[in-house]
């Protein structure tokens, strides 16, 4: 599937609709053990969790 | 560790880049590069788990084979967990 | 039809009971967010979908889900195995203790079932799998809330890690199949009509 930037293809990608990019295949981890434990095989899918609670 | 935790964390690694691959394939049923790391790691999976169910226990019912006794039955409860 | 592999998904061992900790987790397993809603959801979903591929992803997405229900059941069974009277007691764990003993039974933290209004299968495709994307980012929440409770905690942080990512990457399969479903449709209105369930009135069906 093509992807387009939204904004530039208003009638490709009309208001009221909910719109996720598309991912493109750009290969897998080298390492798999790495990748397991991270829980996905895409680095481009790897968003870890670093918050801290801080309050003022 | 010992071997047989060793090859069920090697068949745990090879078999969750295989579920991965599927889940993309799932939406992009046409893409040939993630087609071929598909059939290479299901290839890979299915001959370690056939080497683990002949050398400790079956992880499938399919890979069962009765000997004296019913080792379906023998394989440690997954939710155990190993303490080491 | 379901075949069962007996392995966890990601391994769990947890040397170290801690009740109150599970009580917290025991909302991945029977909460509003939790897996098993996760599970029942996609699998009760895929029926009514027009499209195939849409179909063969709820489903295999829903089979992955039930492996993180297993997962956190063991999670919550090896944070209350071998605990003496005095730590179920002083834990508050006693509430969930004197109706299920250490059994592992679905409900929220907060003590609320598990029940089928945590979840919909609206039968309508986009609805659906928008549904189905806000559900990821309510159990990515979760276990963002959890991760803030165990950072001292390998042995629970590192499976709950790995049940965290698979929701971000389950949130970018329904994005994907949601763009499929509108690959499927008119642009100028996604919302003529079901194509589940109508024609469109000018004779197009899905």
């Amino acid at each position: 599937m093509q992807d387009y930037k939204f904004d530039e293809y208003p009638d490709k990608f009309p208001v009221a609709m909910a719109y996720v990019p598309w991912q493109h295949f750009n290969g897998i981890y080298d390492d798999l053990e790495k990748a397991f434990y991270a829980g996905t095989i895409f680095p481009e899918l790897n968003k870890p969790f670093t918050g801290r609670r801080c309050t003022s | 560790m010992n071997h047989e935790q060793q090859m069920l964390k090697d068949i745990g690694i090879v078999g969750f880049t295989v579920v991965e691959l599927a889940l993309y394939l799932d939406t992009h049923p046409h893409d040939r590069s993630a087609m071929e790391y598909f059939n290479h790691y299901n290839r890979i999976k299915t001959q370690m788990e056939k080497e683990f169910s002949r050398t400790h226990f079956p992880l499938t019912l399919s890979m069962v084979e009765c000997g004296k006794d019913w080792s379906w039955g023998e394989a440690p409860l997954p939710w155990e967990g190993v303490c080491d | 039809m379901w075949n069962y592999e007996k392995r966890l998904q990601f391994p769990v061992n947890i040397k170290k009971p801690d009740a109150k900790l599970a009580q917290a987790i025991i909302s991945q397993y029977g909460g509003p967010d939790g897996e098993m809603g996760a599970s029942m959801r996609y699998l009760s979903q895929r029926y009514a979908t027009p499209y195939k591929e849409v179909a063969g992803l709820l489903t295999d997405i829903g089979t992955e889900e039930l492996a993180h229900l297993e997962m956190v059941a063991a999670i919550i069974y090896q944070l209350t195995r071998n605990l003496s009277m005095d730590e179920i007691e002083k834990s508050g764990f006693d509430k969930y203790y004197v109706d299920h003993t250490l059994g592992i039974w679905p409900q929220a933290a907060g003590g609320v079932p598990f029940n089928a209004n945590q979840f919909q299968s609206k039968g309508d495709i986009i609805t659906d799998l928008t549904e189905d994307m806000a559900a990821e980012q309510k159990a990515r929440t979760t276990y963002d809330n959890i991760l803030r409770l165990v950072q001292d905690n390998p042995d629970v942080s590192a499976p709950i890690k790995f049940l965290r990512a698979r929701e971000i990457v389950h949130f970018q399969r329904f994005g994907e199949a949601l763009r499929i479903t509108q690959d499927h449709l008119d642009a100028k209105n996604f919302y003529a009509f079901n194509p589940g369930f109508d024609t469109n009135g000018k004779g197009q069906k899905k």
